[in-house]
């Protein structure tokens, strides 16, 4: 039942968060998508890099709850691939339609419910995929630390910062 | 000048970035598709119990032990309801160009009718849900989680994802033609 809260409210501020950093307009994120605005970009990039140091601060206490997702190669190119289209399509991802539905844009909403459709014709069609594109060339749960052998928070320092010192200094949007 | 999020890339960043190891600290990171997986195979359970149980896929979801639903699907739920709050709340401080449900782009590019835009965001959205359990993950949990935790199935996610999105927006937004 905690867990249902923390999750309630984890969501209430992760949901507040993409409205008010302007991750559900439109504008943004085709703006980055075209190269010419880079704010969506920039703000997952910082994202990832307070969250890398972050998880693996935690990491070192033994403290992160990690979930790192099989790297099966060929299911998460194609899935990447149809992702990236439907994702300049509509305009949204899975989060930011959510959140965009509940500022009242029909858009997202009928992004919603395809996606609702989408996930049940993966359903369908999921026994047949399985083994041949999700059990092939799956190389498990790795991480980057574990391909080079050496301790996350190592590889989490160098990589959070490079991310960092590119988005706060290197990005520009095209019309800054 | 109002044409720019209400918080700067920088605070909703780091804000992000916080909320995710706090989450990862708490619970576990942030993830966003599988729930949808979740409201479909609650949904079935109910409708169509004998085929939900069949399906290999939906049966691994949404069991109706209780409701079916977890920490991931009530994240999902306060994000309806915390994005909710906050766009009453700050209505006024939104940029004109980002209310409403046809973008000022689409329309100059793609015309003025609705229905052309609402079949492509429910195309969109189709080709997102379908991608994203295929790949395992969408943008909160391959791109941001799964790259915050290095994993290498998130930066070949992350890659690919961006690359084809550019190349179809760039198609999408082209000069010429229609």
């Amino acid at each position: 039942m905690t867990t249902l809260i923390i999750g309630f409210l984890i969501g209430c501020a992760f949901g507040a968060i993409l409205f008010l950093g302007g991750a559900s307009s439109y504008r943004k994120i085709l703006g980055t998508l075209l190269l010419k605005d880079m704010t969506i970009i920039k703000l997952m990039m910082t994202a990832i890099g307070v969250g890398t140091l972050g998880v693996y601060l935690l990491d070192m206490g033994g403290l992160a709850n990690m979930n790192i997702k099989p790297a099966y190669v060929w299911g998460v190119i194609i899935g990447g691939a149809i992702f990236g289209t439907g994702w300049a399509i509509s305009g949204y991802c899975p989060g930011t339609c959510i959140v965009g539905t509940s500022e009242g844009k029909i858009d997202a909403l009928a992004t919603l419910v395809g996606a609702l459709f989408g996930a049940l014709i993966f359903s369908f069609v999921f026994p047949g995929l399985d083994e041949a594109i999700l059990q092939s060339a799956n190389f498990g749960k790795i991480t980057f630390a574990d391909v080079l052998g050496i301790n996350g928070i190592y590889l989490a320092i160098p990589f959070s910062m490079a991310l960092l010192f590119t988005t706060f200094f290197v990005l520009k949007d095209r019309y800054e | 000048m109002n044409d720019e999020p209400i918080i700067s890339w920088k605070v909703a960043g780091i804000a992000l970035g916080l909320l995710l190891t706090l989450a990862t600290y708490l619970v576990q990171p942030l993830g966003v598709s599988t729930q949808f997986v979740v409201t479909d195979a609650v949904v079935m359970h109910q409708i169509a119990p004998e085929f939900a149980e069949a399906n290999e896929y939906l049966a691994r979801y949404g069991v109706p032990a209780d409701w079916g639903v977890g920490y991931g699907w009530m994240l999902v739920l306060g994000m309806l309801v915390g994005g909710g709050i906050t766009a009453l709340l700050f209505r006024e401080k939104q940029p004109e160009a980002d209310k409403g449900s046809m973008p000022s782009m689409w329309k100059s590019k793609f015309g003025p009718s609705e229905t052309k835009r609402y079949s492509a965001a429910f195309l969109g959205g189709l080709l997102l849900l379908f991608g994203a359990r295929l790949a395992g993950g969408c943008t909160s949990g391959h791109m941001i989680s799964g790259i915050s935790q290095l994993a290498v199935s998130s930066f070949i996610f992350g890659i690919t994802t961006f690359g084809v999105a550019i190349i179809v927006a760039k198609f999408m937004y082209r000069k010429q033609g229609v």
